[in-house]
């Protein structure tokens, strides 16, 4: 995975306070906003859990981390964007949606065209692990987010999930 | 014998009136002309001189500076306009508007980041990053030309000392002693803390909360509460140096 490359402010001890002047705070939640996306785009992370540390929001080398309110304002901003989605009430798990669903939907189409899947069954288990998607930008996927694009795919009569006996089983089979 | 007044001796004075004032005229004359011919070679020598060092003008900056001091106690001002014969002989107005728009686009890509001020020597080091193309060297010199030209277009363009640095200011905040002496005190470590301020100065917290109240309403200061130590810090984004990714903040404006 190629390493990823902090941006200048990530090292300015401020940026890891919220700041009381509106301005000043705009941009800071803009700039931990962007950082964000790309942080989770680059390692593939899809949830950000608010009850576990994450590396990002703690840079040790100037000893500061974001308090409870910086993480939740910034990921509650991203949030209102569309670019994330709390998945629970109380906001402690956040999913990351550094691709949009719609996108997500898109690629999986384009996958499904490319290797031959247009009649295909396949599970979604394979989707996120198997042979097929390896090396793709599909590999990987998290299960909530597969599930939120194939349901956008089910909506356009592209494809239709089934439920298995056990989560195991559940697939999806294609009508492109 | 004294001689009495007499005609002979009114018209005597009347002529000799009349030869010292066309004597007085003729030198005069001939001064404002041995005047005009020294102006007009000076002109063609200074010309000259411009064509000969027309290169070293432009790509060396000790020379350029030294044309400029040359310049300048002549009375001439090779800046001040883009028609005059400086400019279609060397150029060199153009390199200053150049270097001028440059400017602007950098203050302003770091505008958000700095509140407006930025280190005059932080801002050479980023418009010889933008110029890298171009392989004529830049110095704090010219950029300070270039920014006093562009006063005349208001918008607050300004390069004021504090402390030991020179800071370019490109907004129309008005900044008083007090701020002044806190961007100062704030060059040491690029933060101060209000308990600093008050035993360095002697003010009254009072004063120190509402000088950095001002300065953080400005966007010049942001404030810091992780430290170990709990006190709150206030860095001067202006006076510390950070890598700015200009291609990141600026859009395409080259």
């Amino acid at each position: 995975m190629d390493q990823f490359k902090m941006p200048y402010f990530y090292n300015y001890p401020p940026y890891f306070t919220l700041q009381p002047v509106k301005d000043t705070r705009d941009k800071q939640v803009q700039l931990w906003k962007e950082l964000i996306l790309k942080y989770c785009k680059n390692y593939k992370i899809f949830i950000i859990n608010l009850d576990e540390e994450f590396p990002l929001f703690v840079n040790s080398s100037i000893e500061r981390k974001l308090s409870h309110e910086a993480r939740e304002l910034f990921l509650g901003a991203l949030v209102t964007e569309g670019k994330a989605e709390w998945l629970d009430k109380g906001h402690r798990k956040c999913l990351i949606l550094w691709r949009t669903i719609t996108d997500w939907a898109n690629l999986i189409l384009h996958f499904v065209k490319e290797n031959g899947f247009e009649d295909g069954v396949m599970t979604l288990d394979e989707i996120r692990t198997g042979d097929e998607t390896r090396g793709t930008d599909i590999a990987g996927i998290d299960r909530t987010v597969l599930i939120k694009a194939l349901r956008v795919l089910e909506q356009r009569g592209k494809a239709a999930m089934f439920k298995g006996t056990s989560a195991d089983d559940e697939g999806v089979k294609f009508s492109a | 014998m004294r001689r009495r007044p007499g005609i002979a001796g009114l018209q005597t004075a009347a002529t000799n009136r009349n030869q010292f004032r066309t004597l007085g005229e003729d030198v005069a004359k001939a001064r404002t002309e041995s005047m005009k011919e020294q102006l007009s070679v000076f002109r063609t020598q200074l010309e000259d001189f411009a064509r000969k060092h027309k290169n070293d003008i432009k790509k060396s900056p000790a020379f350029r500076a030294q044309f400029h001091a040359m310049c300048q106690k002549i009375g001439v001002d090779p800046l001040a306009s883009n028609k005059g014969f400086w400019a279609e002989l060397l150029g060199i107005g153009d390199f200053y508007y150049e270097l001028g728009v440059q400017i602007v686009d950098i203050c302003l890509a770091t505008r958000s980041h700095n509140g407006g001020l930025i280190d005059l020597e932080e801002l050479r080091a980023l418009l010889t990053k933008r110029r890298r193309a171009s392989r004529e060297r830049i110095t704090e010199d010219d950029c300070s030309r270039a920014i006093s030209k562009l006063k005349a277009l208001g918008g607050g363009f300004e390069v004021f000392t504090v402390g030991n640095r020179r800071l370019v200011r490109s907004v129309p905040t008005e900044l008083n002693r007090d701020h002044n002496q806190i961007i100062e005190a704030a060059q040491i470590q690029g933060y101060v803390t209000a308990e600093d301020l008050v035993s360095r100065f002697s003010w009254q917290m009072g004063r120190v909360i509402d000088a950095l109240e001002t300065l953080m309403k400005e966007g010049l200061v942001m404030v810091d509460d992780g430290h170990a130590d709990g006190k709150r810090r206030y860095w001067f984004p202006c006076v510390s140096t950070v890598d700015v990714d200009l291609d990141d903040s600026a859009g395409n404006t080259t």
